[in-house]
């Protein structure tokens, strides 16, 4: 669904990251793109912590960290922290069954 | 546990037996519908003489086991005309624990118009008149301020408020929590039966009673331990719904787009920052004064998913304040204030009506010309008018399915006539299952998490697709129908679902508390199929097929946004989902 003429992306953050995002301005967060990128480079760029999220959303669907974002995209980003039957239901699960974030017990310090 | 007390309303005489044998090993909502099975007419009517309201413990209710004070109702239900349970917090389910009471059962229907109080205690049961101040409309927090000033501050109480009184069928028990707050046994009208039974509240004081007797103290403190640390180390259940509350859902869905919306016109709205639990928990914060982040609905509960939502001074408007209700206002009626939603959340636990019935209801009163979209004013005005009540005020506790009919339209998400709450079937297909074939109505409660074999089903998951979904449905009814039966807040679920050794310490409470060595598949399994047995051979006698387990047709012809997707299993494929 990406429009290739577009050479931006729409960025949000979920949970404690909507805080985080709050703080670089309005939302949804505006930011170029030339190229597409993957979830994770692009966590890097937003220096959002990996263990901080479960999963990606790409226009309205769920992915692992690692996809690819093309300019013209929808993206958010998930912390661990979204109720377990929904997390099922939305494909969490199944989509990122190698993210250590995902369905594992993170112990607190 | 071992009173089983019944309350006969025709004779006014209370009786109380030892428990029956086969009900010996059940709480909760396992005992509630093997008992509505047992005992209630399947055709009768639901506010006749006939039917039967019944109010358990669970398994583990009044013991020291985090989050194990739920409360199961169970009666037959006016808004589905199949079986119910509901459950709730507060500190009813406890007190009758500690005083040994496995279940109250309340029969008959009195003469007259006269409102009863049923008062238990150390030393029995008493019916009284109730205070005429607390009827005719009065609310239920005044009703709680002005019964616990009469039986004590302490009391437990559980009451038909208004909307109860007036017998319609989306009322719902209030129950007094910890602070003198209101918590729900929100769905299905049971309210109404309490107050066909003219019971307007049910009033419990422990004083004297000892501790739950445990066969095993040290095997159970162990097992408790491991448990309620499973619980707090765990992302979902000891951060995410502490902080956010479940109101944390709508950004989540809107993004996966499967946020109904508009009277399940679409699934994305772009005004979900003004209803967001991040939103709200920023508010609470900034505004400060009686405003509180998180809540426990009863005593011992620790993942407080509650909270209390403060006004712009400061001023408690409401707690408990959940994604459903927010959703059902926000998104799907498009009030886009969160405030607004706050007063209309308050008045809707004030006058004792199931806010998710209600909230769907009013929007498809939007739909059909009763009420002005996204008017927040005019919506709480309109339900204020159940508590007089005016015609439109009854109208809007009689459910979606009420107002749909009267409004003339074919758009009225209900199954078996209870309203679809907050997540959309096209978009999210598993849930839509669960809709379609759980015996209480469309309840999204009713698909909650079990155990390891969904681990291995939910590696097929995409929401957009069918492959797995059927398995994940029944697996998880199966779950739900188990927990609701231990007393345990169902999000428990959330912190053990992946964690094999605390679904185990689960089972091992139970086996401690009493001198019993159930496994896994026993407590959790096989009884939760045989509850949804139980529950769906009450429905077929009080005549129910598989076609009442479809979704209104409007969803195989009108897609959703923003995948464009409509409901496209065959009646085939539903129908496998009790295929067990
Ligand atoms: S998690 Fe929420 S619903 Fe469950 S017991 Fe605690 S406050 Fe009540």
């Amino acid at each position: 669904m990406s429009e290739q003429s577009k050479k931006t992306i729409e960025v949000r953050g979920f949970m404690h990251l909507d805080a985080a995002f709050r703080k670089k301005g309005p939302i949804p967060f505006i930011m170029e793109l030339e190229e597409p990128i993957t979830g994770a480079e692009l966590a890097n760029k937003l220096e959002i912590p990996w263990d901080e999220v479960e999963v990606i959303f790409i226009n309205g669907l769920t992915y692992a960290l690692d996809h690819e974002v093309h300019p013209g995209d929808r993206v958010a980003f998930l912390p661990p922290g979204c109720p377990g039957p929904y997390r099922l239901a939305l494909g969490f699960y199944s989509k990122n069954q190698n993210n250590e974030a995902n369905f594992k017990i993170k112990k607190k310090d | 546990m071992n009173k089983f007390i019944r309350v006969d309303m025709t004779t006014m005489k209370v009786t109380t037996d030892e428990v029956p044998d086969k009900y010996v090993g059940l709480g909760g909502r396992a005992l509630t519908s093997n008992f509505v099975a047992d005992e209630v007419k399947p055709t009768c009517h639901p506010l006749g003489k006939n039917n039967k309201i019944i109010f358990a413990p669970g398994l583990l209710s009044g013991t020291t086991a985090a989050n194990s004070g739920r409360i199961s109702v169970g009666a037959k239900s006016p808004l589905t005309g199949g079986i119910k349970e509901s459950n709730s917090g507060g500190s009813f389910s406890q007190k009758m624990a500690k005083l040994g009471i496995k279940a109250l059962v309340i029969e008959g229907m009195p003469e007259g118009d006269k409102f009863y109080i049923v008062k238990i205690d150390i030393n029995g049961v008493t019916i009284e008149e109730a205070p005429t101040e607390i009827l005719g409309g009065c609310g239920n927090y005044k009703a709680i301020e002005v019964l616990s000033a009469k039986y004590g501050e302490k009391v437990g109480i559980a009451l038909a408020g208004p909307a109860g009184e007036y017998r319609l069928p989306a009322a719902n028990i209030s129950f007094k929590d910890p602070e003198g707050n209101i918590r729900s046994a929100g769905r299905g009208g049971l309210g109404a039966v309490m107050g066909s039974k003219k019971i307007k509240a049910l009033v419990i004081d422990e004083t004297g009673a000892g501790a739950v007797p445990i066969a095993d103290p040290e095997k159970f403190k162990e097992a408790a331990k491991v448990f309620s640390k499973a619980l707090l180390d765990h992302p979902v259940s000891g951060q995410g719904l502490a902080a956010y509350g479940t109101d944390v859902l709508i950004n989540i869905l809107n993004e996966a787009g499967g946020l109904p919306a508009k009277n399940f016109t679409t699934g994305r709205i772009d005004w979900n920052d003004n209803i967001s639990g991040e939103t709200m928990n920023a508010t609470i914060q900034e505004r400060g004064g009686d405003g509180k982040i998180s809540h426990g609905c009863h005593q011992g509960c620790v993942m407080r998913c509650s909270q209390w939502y403060a006004d712009k001074n400061g001023k408690y408007i409401t707690s408990g304040f959940e994604y459903e209700t927010i959703w059902g206002l926000g998104a799907n009626a498009c009030i886009k204030d969160l405030d607004a939603i706050a007063y209309i959340d308050r008045e809707m636990d004030d006058i004792g009506i199931d806010s998710i019935e209600t909230a769907v209801a009013v929007a498809t009163a939007m739909e059909g010309g009763l009420l002005p979209w996204g008017d927040g004013e005019a919506v709480l005005a309109a339900v204020k008018e159940i508590a007089v009540p005016t015609p439109l005020g009854r109208l809007l506790g009689s459910g979606t399915g009420a107002v749909g009919n009267a409004c003339g339209l074919f758009r009225v998400p209900v199954v078996k006539n209870q309203a679809i709450p907050a997540y959309d079937p096209r978009n999210i297909k598993g849930i839509g299952l669960t809709y379609a074939t759980t015996p209480m109505g469309a309840d999204h409660t009713s698909g909650y998490c079990i155990a390891n074999n969904i681990l291995s089903i939910g590696g097929f998951i995409d929401p957009l697709k069918k492959e797995g979904q059927v398995d994940i449905s029944r697996f998880l009814q199966i779950g739900t129908a188990s927990i609701d039966s231990t007393g345990m807040c169902l999000f428990v679920w959330f912190g053990i679902a992946d964690n094999p050794p605390a679904i185990q310490a689960l089972v091992d409470m139970i086996n401690a508390q009493y001198g019993l060595s159930l496994t896994i598949q026993d407590a959790v399994v096989d009884l939760g199929k045989a509850v949804l047995k139980a529950e769906r051979g009450f429905n077929k006698a009080a005549g129910f097929t598989n076609e009442h387990d479809r979704l209104p047709e409007f969803f195989e012809y009108e897609p959703c946004a923003p995948h464009n997707l409509v409901w496209d299993f065959t009646p085939e494929e539903i129908d496998e989902v009790f295929n067990f």
